[in-house]
């Protein structure tokens, strides 16, 4: 393990080693050469690896992902940056009708080795247009591979192994987490994409969390301890390919479960979680699968509202009370 | 040339920009609202001029750099700020932001933040006030960048096509930088020589105008605007002014102060250093206020009129900070028209 | 210009000829309710796609459109396997589960034909961009339609092809039609005007001559592989089929058809041929022999089984 590391520098470290071991991976964005990425996430690569390899791109989101996908499937295996979560949507139709789709219709004569990186995320007042994640939406698409580190070390080690998959790989960053420290891998501590994680073992309610949605969970369950309520929590990481068995193997454990998405509840991925816990473990369920996740609707660029509209450690805590009343 | 009158009270409505966004960055340093937030300064003279080709019924579409928009087109001083500072009493109740405000009372319904949309939602209006056989204009301001992506670029064909009413105005401030990227943050990639080539392609008469010249840019923009509204299809105009100092980094920066007419009055030393460019001929307020010095206007008229927007824009602030904060129901009410879902 | 060499001229002829031989025989076969789907033909256009891969080297790369049968062929892709995937056969070219406008042949530098318009632009961009990180020589030729360069992905692609100086062909065959709709109802301005705005070369050219799209082709092919970045071209040619082939293509006019139809591009350079000395005979062996291939083509791939259901979900990762 090296030392403490940013979010950020984890997964430009994770890069740049990745870029060092293979000179076909390439990065490609906006403002992520000289500029370093508006969030300086990509400090120091474009000195280090040069213009062939550190490309700025026009404000074309549609155009550089389809450049992207192109490089892939003539040998490069490229990370693209798309600069806030809410322009895929500008990006999707490449994305969902070319990359995740071309091995399956070459009949595996081509693939896409493809990382599509992208921040997202809650806070900062960034408004009601750069705020959002739409990990559910790509995750419902076969042919794509999602991931959704919550830390750190994850970052690090779920960033190389989506570098080193044949497949299209939407790796989404929480921005508010791109300055928590914590210790993190080398070179070769590479994760398995499809594993979740217990971060905290527990035997009366299982809370499952996305990204960001997991330290909250931590703080829940801290305050939840206090009453007397022991409480595990369990790290998605992969939301496609999802770690049905992992999580299964959680709810056998403490009976219940809610799901924290840091996302709109409705047609999410909690749905998809719950949906699926209900299928393989019906038997072993004492209450029905519980989600939360972001009010339906916006994100409100005023402060006093930005806050209200993530479930923090009080609305969890209550929701985990609830199940547990059952 | 431009009268006197109207140019001073043109210079004027720049003077209000110019102060309101220096007050949005001292808001922003002392804590009072957060966010990223685009200013307008340098580029005042060409909002202004806009506005005043415009008539009542006309419509406008922004950018994230809207406030010298908003306020030009006579956006409520008041309610911009509170907007800025996320207050139910903004004129988006305080949803938006600095990157979206709008006022559907000044024809400025909607202000995107994704590039490009300006020039789509823009077709959109001038599409229905074609179809009601309104003499009038939809104008889609955005910059230099806007023109990489490629929806803008269907805009002008669609635009074209239908000869629809749309006054396109690409403020370019990345002067000298069109043709690859050069140095400071952020400048255009494009892979052409002339900008104004790309709405060339598409058969839309183009004119390359100075951003900063109140006397060319009024009359010309009224002509323009005269034409567009009789019916005489779509016109594109790309407004040149150099980059603000400050808006070299990520965040605006108020480096060398706020304006001071005392460079214009010559009562002030002018600054030398890598921006002295600005002092002596960049700045449209200054050179503005030089101009109006010459044509006869007093130092101390202009100097009241400065007194006075100062003044406004207290008031505004003092105003903008007393407006209480949206409440949680408030904003689920506003998801769905008609009420929740 | 210089007369193109015999050599090069009888091979265009041949690959024009196979195509013209194979989109015919599609079009009865679909006539026939024997091709499950949509099926987009280039007849008339066959001299774009010959002319245009014979300038292509064999490690060069090509990503085309929904109306790619003539692109695919041209690049060297046995008509059988083409033929078998059209039709849904298991022993088409992608196992007959994609069809028409998903050909893809990874030997031969096919990065495939597409469903969307517009759809191959940015992958062979950047197929270019590729080839320029691996310093390995490759160029890349997109096709499209004039149709397609209304679509703002297009020209964002175009854009980064030139500051980018990518080693990139854009050929534009520019049919006059998008669909069922004139090209000129739909596109502002002048269509050359759009790719010119870019500091690109634009090559305004003959798309029904073989001969005068391969020379143009290779010289763009020249500068790519000499690092000097992407050249447009425009082709200007008719499709004598409809948008598919069940289109009755009544919005087409009678005059305009029969002007075209006078510049087909393989009567053109038979003509060319014959007057250059080559016998009647040996043209009409080629002929033939590309309707025995095609023939073959049709027998096997209607005698083939279809897909089973275990490809259903075969390879949707790798």
């Amino acid at each position: 393990m090296t030392g403490a590391t940013t979010f950020r520098d984890a997964v430009r470290d994770a890069l740049a080693e990745e870029m060092d071991r293979d000179p076909r991976v390439i990065l490609i964005g906006e403002d992520v050469g000289p500029a370093g990425g508006v969030f300086q996430q990509t400090q120091g690569l474009y000195d280090r690896f040069g213009p062939v390899r550190v490309i700025d791109t026009p404000i074309s989101e549609a155009g550089f992902v389809g450049i992207a996908i192109g490089a892939a499937m003539a040998g490069m295996r490229p990370v693209v940056e798309v600069m806030f979560g809410d322009f895929l949507t500008l990006g999707l139709d490449q994305i969902v009708n070319q990359a995740a789709k071309v091995h399956w219709m070459s009949g595996g004569q081509f693939r896409v080795p493809l990382v599509i990186r992208s921040a997202v995320g809650v806070g900062g007042a960034t408004g009601p247009q750069h705020s959002q994640s739409f990990h559910a939406w790509v995750a419902h698409v076969p042919g794509l591979k999602v991931v959704y580190p919550s830390g750190p070390a994850d970052a690090k080690a779920l960033f190389k192994a989506a570098v080193r998959d044949d497949n299209p790989v939407i790796f989404f960053e929480d921005r508010m987490s791109y300055g928590a420290k914590a210790p993190v891998g080398g070179p070769e501590d590479v994760a398995r994409l499809g594993e979740s994680a217990v971060r905290r073992q527990g035997s009366d309610i299982a809370l499952i969390g996305i990204g960001r949605m997991t330290a909250l969970a931590l703080e829940a369950a801290d305050r939840l301890a206090d009453d007397g309520i022991s409480a595990e929590v369990v790290d998605v990481r992969s939301l496609r390919p999802l770690d049905v068995e992992g999580l299964t193997a959680a709810l056998r454990r403490t009976h219940r479960a809610l799901v924290l998405d840091p996302a709109p509840r409705a047609y999410g991925a909690g749905a998809e979680i719950a949906a699926t816990l209900q299928e393989s473990a019906f038997d072993w369920l004492d209450a029905p699968v519980g989600r939360l996740g972001m009010s339906e609707g916006p994100v409100p660029f005023a402060p006093a509202l930005e806050r209200l509209v993530l479930p923090d450690a009080t609305r969890i805590v209550q929701g985990a009370r609830e199940l547990i009343g059952r | 040339m431009l009268e006197s009158s109207e140019k001073t009270e043109l210079w004027r409505q720049m003077l209000r920009i110019r102060r309101f966004e220096e007050q949005v960055i001292a808001l922003h340093a002392e804590g009072e609202m957060v966010g990223h937030f685009h200013v307008y300064i340098g580029q005042e003279a060409t909002g202004v001029a806009v506005m005043a080709a415009l008539t009542p019924g006309d419509m406008i579409f922004s950018t994230h750099r809207n406030h010298g928009h908003y306020l030009a087109r006579g956006g409520d001083m008041a309610a911009g700020l509170a907007e800025i500072m996320g207050r139910a009493t903004g004129c988006n109740r305080g949803m938006g932001g600095s990157v979206h405000l709008a006022d559907p009372t000044i024809g400025m319904p909607h202000t995107s933040g994704v590039l490009g949309s300006s020039a789509a939602l823009a077709m959109g209006a001038a599409f229905q006030m074609q179809r009601q056989g309104a003499r009038r204009v939809a104008v889609a301001f955005f910059g230099d960048g806007a023109l990489e992506e490629g929806v803008a670029l269907e805009a002008l064909n669609f635009a074209s096509l239908w000869k629809l009413p749309v006054l396109f105005i690409c403020e370019n401030n990345s002067e000298g930088a069109i043709g690859a990227a050069k140095g400071g943050y952020p400048g255009s990639i494009m892979g052409t020589e002339r900008l104004t080539a790309l709405p060339e392609a598409f058969g839309i008469e183009t004119h390359a105008l100075d951003g900063t010249a109140l006397d060319t840019l009024t009359p010309a923009l009224r002509d323009i605007c005269a034409r567009i509204a009789a019916g005489g299809g779509p016109v594109f105009v790309e407004a040149n002014t150099p980059r603000w100092f400050g808006n070299q980094g990520l965040w605006p920066d108020l480096a060398c102060g706020p304006l001071d007419l005392g460079h214009a009055q010559g009562t002030v030393p002018l600054p030398d250093g890598p921006d002295a460019a600005w002092f002596t001929t960049h700045d449209p307020l200054l050179r503005g206020a030089r101009e109006l010095l010459a044509a006869g206007v007093s130092q101390a008229e202009l100097t009241a009129i400065d007194r006075a927007v100062v003044e406004e824009v207290a008031a505004a602030a003092d105003e903008a900070r007393r407006g209480p904060f949206p409440t949680e129901a408030e904003a689920r009410a506003l998801v769905f028209a008609g009420g929740e879902a | 210009m210089a007369e193109l060499d015999q050599k090069t001229q009888l091979r265009l002829w041949r690959d024009m000829v196979l195509i013209r031989a194979f989109e015919t025989r599609l079009q009865t076969l679909f006539r026939a309710g024997r091709v499950p789907g949509l099926t987009h033909l280039c007849t008339g256009q066959e001299a774009v796609a010959a002319g245009t891969c014979a300038a292509l080297a064999e490690h060069d790369m090509i990503a085309s459109s929904h109306r790619g049968h003539g692109h695919t062929l041209a690049r060297g892709t046995p008509p059988g396997p083409v033929m078998a995937e059209i039709l849904g056969r298991a022993t088409g070219l992608c196992g007959g589960r994609v069809g028409s406008m998903h050909l893809f042949d990874a030997e031969r530098g096919n990065l495939g034909t597409n469903g969307i318009v517009g759809g191959g632009v940015p992958l062979a961009v950047g197929a270019g961009l590729a080839a320029r990180a691996a310093g390995d020589g490759r160029v890349a030729a997109a096709f499209f339609g004039d149709g397609a360069l209304n679509q703002g992905v297009v020209l964002e692609c175009v854009n980064m092809a030139v500051i980018w100086t990518l080693p990139v062909l854009m050929v534009c065959e520019h049919n006059g039609y998008g669909e069922f709709t004139a090209s000129d109802e739909v596109t502002a301005g002048d269509i050359r005007d759009r790719l010119a705005a870019y500091d690109l070369p634009v090559e305004d050219i003959d798309g029904m001559d073989a001969s005068v799209v391969f020379e143009t082709a290779a010289r763009a092919v020249a500068r790519a592989r000499a690092g000097k970045g992407p050249t447009a071209i425009l082709a200007r040619a008719w499709r004598f089929s409809g948008h598919h082939a069940g289109d009755a293509q009544d919005y087409k006019d009678d005059a305009e058809t029969k002007a075209w139809r006078a510049r087909d591009p393989i009567e053109r350079l038979r003509a060319r041929l014959e007057a250059d000395g080559v016998p009647a005979a040996d043209l009409d062996a080629i002929e033939a022999e590309a309707g025995a291939r095609v023939a073959k083509a049709a027998r096997d791939a209607l005698a083939a089984r279809e897909p089973d259901s275990a490809q259903l979900l075969q390879g949707v990762y790798a």
